[in-house]
């Protein structure tokens, strides 16, 4: 157990001499953009930026999109990838030129990685055996890792004879039997079924009861994001989006990318809105119709001095009420899911996605083709502004 | 009746129409195949009907293989190999010759390829590889006079030792340097076009294992000896098994090509004694033939002892 510390880390992947040549043929300019890579004449930038601090025995969720850095950030802490600036604290250690072996982290990785000539009990006693952990010690430790997940049964077999996810558990296993400072996990449930997932998931919640140390946690499924971190830090491109609570990410997301990306189905969005002022209180015309915005809505935008015009305003699924008195909008599918109700609503040029719940809901009300009233509550509406695709309140 | 007569009917039609099917699904492979069948079939199994051969008194070109001038004579041109004053000699040579060259050979390209792999730069390794395949190109005859240029009388190794003082040697003609230019020669040539095999097995080795032994704390060495060397046991193996099968099948085209008066006491093997029997001087080619069979069968009874030992051990074999 330790704390973390990075500050401004940067990692950019050198331009090979042959990419190098291409570049000078082909262009001049400095700093050009490809897909979600930034390409500079050091090389293609897949981290920039990052600061964060974690604490002792938190579990911190890095969570974007493919291609977005966090991968390539946790390999940064686990010494598999060189950080190109900046600086890496495990503890009051600068670990930035420390060997991986001597960080005192371990990692599970997305494929298991296991050794696949060894049993499970060689596969988890190997780092103790090159550590040359005497081995009475190295039978008790992994046995006691073994016992947290469930393997005993498996310590004998090799890892083709296990399942996935008990390969996952082995590989799990293989981590903690060296009560690392920190562990580190790169997208450890992706290979597995969703019906396993899950089940890891809660063992991975019941594990860190279990182990106290730091977590990193790597995933690109929001939902293992806010079901697991303590906080989440959301990334895209190279840069940190928000650092926060699930709460708080789910909440009061900092941009439109956010609010995007948490939260399944995803927040709706209304895109030709507009943000007015009149006798100094702010409104916002959605769909033909002004709305009021709450006294702390006012309150952040005053403080944010934001001038009235374009805004895209962004409310959750679940925020969304049957309304009768409400905007208008034409059932598109219905998604029938046992407590509740997704409907698919396409209102003016917007589709949107409205969660009812089905307690006490004629069902023959919302087939596919029927129009329906809806609305939702100002104090649960987001501002983005259109430029900046910053939140405004 | 009817009714079993005509569902047994079904069955077969049914069994017929999936054959079909199949052979329908896979008409491009077979067709692909057909070649190498021809091959195989022309070059390898037709030649065996000549075995009978062996079994003649004395079989001439020209004769009838299955109807013998000089008749039928069982096992006597094997008998008379086993009586003859040659024999232990000829075995002693060719199966030191092959073990020798097995003991160093075998791990040389294994030894090569985790190297290789092991490598930092990836050009450094490709150039590597290139610089090793090179040998195997150059010819056996072009070899044989490479090793003239370097190890006969007036070559480079005796001028050298000449410059230092000493005296000139023949290598070619001392039984002693046979051996050892043979063995190293060989391996010289084809070290490196063996390892692509190895290279190849170790190119898909998950980078995600060396990785792991990287936080585990294993060094380059440790990773060569518990990542790489595991990931390339069935394909070691596989080639244990066809290496030692063909271990007595050593050719007749290098030996007689470095032979000469002085090294002949062990560059004689039995491969040489057949082309010298059969095709040379005092020409008996029922008798080369018994010596040919006869070699053959111990490399089968190699084969399947090592294929046995294998299936056994390490549960890679090619049957």
């Amino acid at each position: 157990m330790a704390t973390l510390t990075l500050k401004n880390i940067k990692k950019v992947y050198p331009n090979t001499e042959r990419t190098t040549k291409k570049r000078k043929k082909k262009t001049d300019e400095p700093v050009k953009e490809k897909a979600n890579l930034q390409i500079t004449d050091e090389g293609v930038v897949a981290v920039q930026e990052f600061s964060l601090d974690i604490a002792d025995r938190e579990f911190i969720v890095l969570v974007g999109p493919s291609g977005c850095g966090k991968s390539t950030t946790l390999r940064m802490v686990a010494g598999l990838e060189e950080i190109s600036d900046g600086e890496l604290y495990i503890g009051d250690r600068l670990v930035n030129d420390v060997a991986p072996k001597d960080r005192d982290i371990a990692m599970v990785f997305q494929n298991y990685a296991l050794y696949p000539h060894m049993s499970v009990y060689d596969n988890m006693a190997f780092s103790l055996k090159l550590q040359k952990v005497p081995k009475d010690e190295i039978r008790q430790k992994v046995e006691e890792a073994a016992r947290i997940l469930d393997i005993t049964q498996y310590l004998d077999r090799k890892p083709k004879a296990l399942s996935g996810g008990q390969r996952q558990r082995v590989a799990i296993g293989r981590a903690i039997v060296r009560s690392p400072q920190v562990l580190l996990m790169d997208e450890p449930l992706s290979n597995l079924d969703a019906k396993l997932r899950n089940q890891m998931r809660a063992e991975i919640i019941k594990l860190r009861q279990k182990i106290n140390t730091t977590f990193i946690y790597v995933t690109h499924d929001q939902t293992e994001a806010m079901t697991l971190g303590d906080r989440i830090v959301i990334m895209k491109d190279g840069f940190i989006q928000q650092i926060g609570t699930p709460q708080e990410v789910f909440g009061h997301p900092n941009n439109l990318f956010v609010a995007g990306f948490i939260g399944t189905p995803q927040m709706n969005f209304f895109n030709d809105c507009q943000l007015t002022l009149e006798g100094g209180k702010y409104a916002v015309t959605v769909l033909g119709t002004s709305i009021p915005l709450t006294d702390e809505q006012q309150a952040k935008l005053k403080a944010n001095n934001c001038k009235p015009g374009h805004v895209i305003v962004g409310v959750r699924p679940v925020h969304m009420r049957i309304d009768p008195n409400g905007f208008i909008g034409k059932i598109e599918v219905s998604e029938m899911m046992g407590s509740e109700l997704h409907l698919h609503l396409s209102v003016g040029d917007s589709d949107i996605v409205a969660i009812i719940p089905t307690v006490g809901l004629n069902l023959s009300d919302y087939a596919i083709g029927k129009t329906i009233g809806f609305s939702f509550s100002p104090d649960l509406m987001h501002l983005f502004d259109p430029e900046t695709t910053n939140n405004l309140i | 009746m009817t009714t079993a007569k005509a569902s047994a009917e079904l069955v077969s039609r049914s069994r017929g129409s999936k054959a079909f099917r199949r052979l329908r699904e896979n008409s491009p492979f077979l067709v692909m195949l057909f070649p190498a069948v021809v091959i195989v079939f022309l070059f390898n199994y037709l030649p065996i009907y000549g075995v009978l051969i062996a079994f003649h008194k004395d079989f001439v070109p020209g004769d009838s293989i299955l109807n013998p001038v000089g008749g039928w004579v069982g096992l006597q041109n094997f008998k008379n190999f086993f009586e003859d004053v040659q024999f232990w000699p000829l075995m002693r040579n060719t199966f030191l010759l092959c073990i020798i060259g097995f003991v160093v050979g075998f791990p040389l390209p294994i030894i090569v390829s985790l190297m290789l792999n092991a490598t930092r730069g990836r050009r450094t390794a490709k150039i590597l590889q290139t610089i090793f395949n090179g040998p195997h190109f150059i010819s056996l005859v072009v070899l044989i006079g490479m090793l003239n240029i370097f190890f006969g009388h007036y070559g480079l190794v005796n001028n050298i030792k000449e410059s230092l003082g000493g005296e000139r040697t023949q290598y070619f003609l001392q039984e002693s340097a046979f051996r050892p230019m043979y063995i190293l020669s060989s391996n010289w040539q084809d070290f490196g076009w063996s390892a692509i095999i190895y290279i190849a097995a170790l190119s898909n080795v998950d980078p995600g294992q060396h990785e792991a032994a990287i936080l585990d704390g294993a060094s380059r060495f440790q990773r060569v000896i518990h990542v790489d060397l595991p990931a390339i046991m069935p394909m070691v193996s596989l080639m244990l098994i066809m290496s030692i099968g063909g271990l007595m099948g050593v050719g007749y085209e290098k030996a007689f090509l470095m032979q000469t008066d002085g090294n002949l006491g062990v560059s004689e093997l039995i491969s040489t004694y057949v082309y010298r029997k059969g095709i040379l001087n005092d020409t008996n080619q029922s008798y080369a033939t018994a010596i040919g069979l006869f070699n053959s069968i111990i490399n089968v009874v190699l084969l399947i002892i090592a294929n046995t030992t294998s299936k056994k051990f390490s549960n890679n074999s090619l049957w």
